[in-house]
């Protein structure tokens, strides 16, 4: 399989931060791919311009009185006086030196090949540079303070440049032209690091000199015996670049590493992983992926509008926990699909034996009443408690100590009894736990042994860091080691999504859960707590993992994923289901999807069975919305110009039917590999907001509130105070409360923004 | 192995005192806004490291200091900022410029990464600065920032594409990016 040039771990190997291990598999990658090595290439001289421009930044110092008072209670109350840097800084401080070296001459070498392009960097000439606040660098205590004045060809920070003090160094590196290769040979001779140096003036020099001076290039192969990993051949500078930088990339990290993991195996460990863990809870690293709402799109240059479905929900509780406390929520963590798909529409069952049925309704949109709404409702078929095919499910949980407040792990210790319960003789649960090290606490277990599954549950207790990797292999393993065909096979992961020691990177983490969702056994995800909950992290493996996604905030809510819509949780009835429409350009300008941000497919994947997508489970009710402006109302737009090559659109005698779009559904049977299409053809009858069904009101009102949390420039004329109406208006019967709960935070967020507007 | 601990205490701090203040207070900076503010915060950290049991910070010292700048450097944004509350969980300043990675017109004012980095949401610039400037590793930033190792792989990755991108899209002559690598 060929690597995405696009995959994280390029540069992580790129930034040596891949265990060996890790980093043989990229350069075996790297072998067969050329836009993966284009990719490295790319990476590490973008990694270099970051570097040396914020390493222009002017250098920042702590006043004469401040650092006085610091040294005064630096001493120990009967100090023998001041000796030289403990030992142990001396060795870091030669490691690091050792790294440095080799960054110089990395550096040395792309500034030679500057220079042969001609391409002098004009902003260099007459910089002033001095010591650089590289941190990576040990130095023997300096007698006077350094202060570095540069002239800054960014006005970036708007920092006050300070004036130098008194014997303050300024260098202009004229005056240091062929100094750099000097310095940079007696470093490499010594072998020792030249304590008045710092690694940046060293990096710094070596440029410039290098730039300016037509000095001798260092040749790759004086770099092998200083290395000690020369191989025999490659000596021939026409070798390339890729190679010599994966060379330096190979000599560089070893040292770096393992100068890291000296540090990490000391004693002090745990304690500092303590302190850290306490200090964390204070400020909150909460992590959501930026999204940005789907623009409008005209409908003769992008007739079709692709997209997977989606059935997670967390986003709506993430959103409610927010508002209940008192805050809005952060624009990212709103995504509105997922607000919408948190209520359950009135939607027919399918009749004949199709897993779902489609309903689309129109009418104009309430916060812009010209433009038109289509809702899409897709309704799973339903399947009894008594119907319902025995399952094997595998609790995998978190019980790292990041776990411990009560809305995490003791949470979790109430909600999933809630399930068991429900569960009869032909269900197994097994329960495994992650946390330092990963375990089975309870082998799989028929339930008509409650008793033991639930004290299993009851034992658990937080404590440890978290190791996801493994812990998800083990779940997937034991649940594949009692797979019932035919059955519900499904892995059910709660954790706060911090993954932090173990399988370290996203893209491994996904591909894991990608290749084990291969083996039938799907995957629900149950976010819990705050603080440093992952929010992007955990929708990802859910969505990678043919799962579903729902964050847990309170018994109520445990209830409502667990028990109320078990069926849609455990029991998926249609997978891969992606959604085309097609727009007829006689009456469509143009149209907008609303949220699904993250679910855009390419229209060639609508027909590729190999593209996964999202799934749908018994009962569950699925609703998409779409933002239409008519035809010849779409002016104000942005479009592109007319084509020199081709005709604009020509439309078929089918535009004229007065049909608004085509409606298109692929899905797979839960143990399908092809798919199975159904397509419905929509028309607009003109309906105004008013007149439309009470679940296209609250729908709409979900929609609009998503958007003022946004903030989203379509928003239109809506306000939290029209969303209240509209959501009153579309409450309808509402059995279990829910869009009641809505109302309630609707008028909770109008505190808010009102409170903010007082405030400011 | 440490015992000369208690002896070269006052020496340690002093050398990294010198190693780190600028870096310390160039982060405090990105969070506080303010210079002065920012030197406060790590006169503090530093106090504070003053009266930590040192033994205990053995081979961690770097992101114990980072972690302590950022939290003080974080209550002083909080006091300082009653105006919006949110400003922490928000953790987005910058998303009012979502487009400015892709509009042409602003592709020809950016002139250097320091440029596009700034129109990265300010977590990330934060992670990028700690890996870049002050040279940490994504282990040491998850320590400090309590992202996970794999998040904060994932803004670097996305970060430096995000500048490599506006980089390459510059004519020739202007890319420092092209140059070094054509």
């Amino acid at each position: 399989m060929k690597i995405d040039p696009n995959d994280s771990r390029l540069t992580a190997y790129a930034l040596g931060e891949l265990d060996e291990t890790e980093q043989g598999a990229i350069e075996h990658e790297l072998l067969h791919s050329e836009a993966a090595r284009q990719a490295v290439e790319e990476i590490r001289a973008t990694a270099e311009v970051l570097k040396e421009e914020l390493r222009s930044e002017p250098r920042l110092q702590l006043s004469e009185a401040q650092r006085s008072s610091i040294q005064r209670k630096s001493q120990p109350a009967k100090s023998k006086g001041l000796f030289g840097p403990s030992k142990v800084l001396y060795a870091g401080g030669a490691l690091l030196a050792a790294a440095s070296l080799l960054l110089v001459i990395y550096l040395n070498w792309s500034g030679r090949r500057s220079s042969l392009e001609n391409a002098f960097d004009t902003d260099r000439k007459g910089r002033i540079i001095g010591r650089g606040s590289s941190p990576g660098t040990v130095v023997k205590e300096s007698p006077k303070p350094v202060e570095v004045v540069t002239k800054q060809s960014h006005p970036v920070q708007q920092i006050p440049v300070q004036a130098p003090t008194k014997g303050a160094e300024v260098q202009f590196d004229r005056k240091r032209q062929g100094a750099g290769v000097g310095t940079e040979l007696i470093v490499r001779n010594e072998g020792v690091p030249q304590p008045q140096l710092q690694t940046g003036q060293l990096v710094q020099k070596g440029l410039v000199a290098n730039s300016a001076v037509t000095a001798p290039m260092v040749p790759p192969a004086a770099l092998r015996p200083m290395s000690g990993m020369g191989s025999g051949t490659g000596n021939a500078i026409g070798m390339g670049r890729v190679r010599m930088q994966r060379q330096l990339s190979f000599m560089s990290s070893p040292l770096i590493q393992s100068h890291e993991s000296e540090e990490l195996n000391t004693s002090g460990d745990k304690e500092v992983g303590r302190w850290l863990q306490k200090n964390r809870q204070n400020f909150n690293t909460e992590a959501y992926d930026r999204v940005v709402d789907n623009p409008f799109l005209r409908a003769t240059q992008n007739p079709l509008s692709t997209f997977s479905i989606d059935v997670d929900t967390a986003a709506y509780a993430n959103l409610r926990r927010f508002l209940v406390s008192g805050a809005l929520p952060p624009k990212d963590s709103v995504r509105i699909e997922e607000m919408v798909n948190y209520f359950s529409y009135s939607y027919s069952a399918p009749k004949n034996n199709d897993p779902f049925a489609a309903q689309v309704e129109v009418a104009s949109a309430p916060w812009k009443p010209e433009h038109r709404l289509v809702k899409v409702g897709l309704k799973g078929r339903e399947i009894a408690q008594d119907k319902r095919p025995p399952s094997n499910l595998v609790f995998l949980i978190d019980v790292s100590g990041s776990m411990q407040p009560p809305n995490k792990l003791p949470l979790i210790k109430r909600g999933l009894p809630l399930l068991v319960e429900k569960l009869t003789e032909n269900d197994r649960v097994a329960v495994v736990v992650y946390a330092g090290a990963s375990g089975l606490v309870l082998p799989s277990t028929t339930c008509d042994h409650k008793a033991k599954i639930l004290a299993a549950l009851e034992n658990l207790e937080a404590g440890g860091s978290t190791n996801g990797g493994s812990g998800i292999q083990l779940a997937y393993d034991t649940a594949i080691a009692n797979f019932i065909k035919g059955g519900t096979n499904r892995v059910i992961l709660a954790t706060d999504g911090d993954f932090n020691v173990g399988v370290t990177n996203q893209g491994e983490l996904t591909r894991l859960i990608e290749e084990k969702a291969k083996s039938g056994v799907f995957l629900s995800v149950l976010g819990f707590g705050m603080g440093n909950y992952k929010d992007s992290t955990l929708e990802k493996l859910a969505d990678k993992g043919n799962g579903n996604y729902a964050y847990v905030d309170s018994l109520q809510e445990a209830r409502k994923v667990l028990v109320e819509e078990m069926g849609g949780t455990l029991i998926t009835i249609a997978k891969d289901v992606k959604i085309q429409v097609e727009f007829n350009p006689a009456l469509v300008g143009a149209y907008r999807l609303i949220g699904y941000e993250n679910r855009i497919l390419r229209a060639e994947d609508f027909n590729d069975d190999t593209k996964d997508a999202g799934e749908i489970g018994a009962g569950h009710t699925v609703t998409a919305l779409y933002e239409v402006v008519p035809a010849g109302k779409e002016g104000s737009l942005p479009g592109v110009d007319a084509l020199k090559y081709q005709k604009p659109v020509e439309v078929t005698r089918e535009s004229m039917s007065g049909e608004l779009l085509m409606l298109k559904l692929r899905y797979k049977e839960p143990d399908g590999t092809t798919s199975k299409l159904i397509q419905v053809p929509v028309s607009d009858r003109g309906t105004t907001w008013t007149q439309a069904s009470r679940d296209f009101k609250f729908a709409s009102a979900v929609v609009a509130l998503g958007m003022i949390l946004r903030d989203s420039p379509y928003k239109g004329n809506a306000t939290l105070g029209s969303v209240l109406d509209l959501a009153e208006a579309g409450k309808g019967e509402d059995k279990q409360g829910y869009r009641a709960e809505f109302i309630e935070l609707v008028g909770a967020a109008r505190g808010l923004v009102e409170g903010r507007k007082v405030t400011d | 192995m440490r015992s000369s601990e208690g002896q070269n205490q006052g020496t340690d701090v002093k050398a990294l005192l010198h190693r780190l203040q600028g870096p310390l207070i160039r982060y405090a900076f990105q969070i506080t806004g303010d210079v002065e503010r920012a030197r406060d915060v790590v006169q503090d950290t530093f106090l504070q490291l003053c009266s930590e049991h040192r033994a205990s910070l053995n081979g961690h010292l770097e992101p114990w200091l980072y972690t302590v700048c950022r939290n003080r450097a974080l209550d002083v944004r909080r006091k300082e900022s009653h105006m919006n509350p949110l400003v922490e969980t928000t953790a987005e300043p910058r998303s009012d410029s979502p487009d400015a990675l892709i509009s042409m017109e602003q592709r020809e004012t950016f002139q250097s990464a320091l440029k596009v980095l700034e129109t990265l949401p300010a977590r990330q610039q934060e992670v990028i600065r700690l890996k870049f400037q002050n040279e940490l590793s994504y282990k040491e930033i998850s320590l400090v920032t309590g992202l996970s190792v794999t998040n904060v792989g994932f803004l670097i990755h996305a970060g430096l594409k995000a500048i490599r991108q506006n980089m390459l899209a510059q004519p020739h002559a202007n890319s420092k990016v092209l140059r070094r690598i054509k």
